[in-house]
């Protein structure tokens, strides 16, 4: 017996599917619906996960314990401000605080997590090392400096800045293939979870085969 | 004249194609070999090397969307983490479907298990909005940032929050990533505050992720569906109950193992296509020279 919420997850996933031939009406609604079950299913998760157990809740408990949530709680609120012409100012308030806390977060992020150790790792060792090693880190010192000249834009791309640049270009496509390869990978799977679910949730049980 | 034609062929044509390719070994499976690759093994022994004493987190960072690819690797490493007892600290900080994921996953795995209890051995926190202000905040308390867990059930009470207190007493975090959460527990949490960290991400991302795991920030990367199979063949390997589980033909269909299938098909049908392509255009090339 296959359940009405499978028919229904089937009839949506060929609406979608239907795109490939054409663009179509039965597309565009399942793409609407999509669009606004997901901005449902946000407002009840932010509210049921977050703003209960870490606002509302504490405050019905605690409230003496808990007034410094006030502050965050005044900030959300003051980002509506902005739907109120006459006062819509304040919510420039809440935004140049989320603003300045994120971009302290943000610039010790990218200092700490990316610039310096990545930077770091550039750094490599062609003596001392065995065999193939010396290879590999001669290839990855050679992409990173042609990389970067060739996004050096200062200069004219000719001479030994062009050759340099030039042999970046080809650095640049094979990671771009590379990455064309992973993406075909990602979306065969997306392609074979819809399939996977019409065969086997679908087909299969209406026709009475396990 | 004829180079031109194969060279427009309409793009369903190959639509039709990949759709027959995808099919055929969904429909019969046939069971290409996988073989495990270093980044993959470093989670598998780091998991391998944990105990009943240890925590981890495993975080559902991804949606519906990325379902067929992350879904197998949740899986392993929850039947892998239980299987050694390891404490898991499940989560979500990605908004849309996250928690959707981990109550599903968490819920198909744990009932294989029979002695391992919710809220000693296993607990599902549940979705936090703000991303790098919530891993900030498991810094200073786990149990501040979660009072409750999915199911508005206090956190305090439970016995495994004595073993996860702040990010001293996890042992790896494991993201499960769809976009750019997987990255914040990197350049966030591991370079500030230390933490191994694993990414089991979707296929499309993996190659940012590369450079991470070079630099040392990441201790294993799990790259698409591809990385979910290799961690299904070390456990197949290693343990007894999951080479029988994934013999299971409910299980089986929806392994990533299985899913490699198509992708070998499909792959080998968009290379064809590759090569096809660019001998038409060279051959045309040299049609319009002699022209």
């Amino acid at each position: 017996m296959v359940s009405i919420g499978v028919w229904i997850n089937a009839f949506l996933t060929l609406c979608i599917l239907s795109f490939l031939y054409k663009d179509n009406p039965f597309f565009r609604f399942a793409e609407s619906l999509f669009a606004g079950m997901s901005l449902g299913y946000y407002i009840g998760l932010a509210n049921q996960q977050t703003l209960m157990p870490n606002l509302f809740m504490p405050l019905f408990r605690d409230f003496s314990g808990s007034v410094v949530l006030l502050i965050p709680m005044a900030l959300g609120i003051l980002l509506y401000f902005r739907y109120i012409p006459r006062i819509a100012w304040m919510a420039r308030l809440a935004l140049a605080v989320y603003i300045g806390y994120y971009i302290g977060v943000m610039f010790l992020q990218k200092l700490h997590g990316e610039v310096l150790p990545q930077s770091r790792d550039t750094i490599l060792q062609l003596r001392g090392i065995a065999g193939i090693d010396v290879l590999w880190n001669a290839v990855f010192i050679a992409g990173v400096i042609s990389v970067l000249l060739y996004f050096y834009f200062s200069a004219e791309h000719k001479g030994v800045l062009g050759k340099v640049s030039r042999v970046g270009i080809w650095f640049l496509m094979i990671s771009f293939g590379a990455s064309f390869g992973y993406t075909i990978m990602a979306r065969i799977s997306l392609l074979m979870g819809r399939f996977s679910f019409l065969v086997n949730d679908w087909i299969r049980p209406l026709m009475g085969a396990s | 004249m004829n180079a031109r034609k194969l060279l427009y062929v309409d793009r369903r044509v190959i639509y039709l194609l990949v759709a027959i390719g995808a099919l055929v070994p969904i429909i019969r499976p046939i069971g290409l070999p996988t073989v495990p690759t270093k980044p993959v093994q470093q989670l598998f022994n780091k998991i391998e090397s944990l105990g009943p004493d240890d925590t981890v987190i495993i975080s559902f960072d991804y949606g519906p969307s990325s379902e067929p690819e992350l879904n197998p690797m949740a899986q392993s490493i929850l039947r892998h983490c239980f299987q050694r007892r390891v404490k898991v600290l499940v989560m979500a900080l990605f908004p849309l479907g996250g928690v959707n994921m981990a109550i599903d996953q968490l819920q198909a795995v744990a009932d294989e298990f029979d002695d391992i209890n919710y809220g000693v051995d296993f607990v599902n926190l549940g979705y936090k909005d703000g991303a790098q202000a919530a891993m900030k905040r498991m810094d200073i308390s786990i149990e501040s940032l979660f009072p409750a867990d999915v199911n508005g059930d206090p956190t305090k009470d439970m016995p495994i929050m004595a073993h996860a207190r702040n990010y001293d007493d996890i042992a790896v975090v494991i993201s499960l990533a769809t976009g750019i959460i997987g990255e914040y527990w990197v350049n966030l949490v591991n370079a500030q505050f230390g933490v191994p960290v694993a990414v089991g991400c979707t296929a499309v991302s993996a190659p940012k992720y590369y450079a991470y795991l070079r630099a040392g920030q990441m201790m294993s990367l799990l790259g698409g569906l591809k990385g979910g199979s290799e961690y299904e063949k070390l456990l197949v390997d290693k343990y007894e109950f999951a080479r029988e589980l994934y013999e299971q033909p409910e299980i089986k269909i929806t392994s990533a193992m299985a899913g490699m299938d198509v992708q070998s098909i499909v792959h080998v049908i968009i290379i064809v296509f590759i090569i096809f392509g660019n001998t038409m255009y060279f051959i045309m090339k040299r049609q319009e020279k002699a022209r």
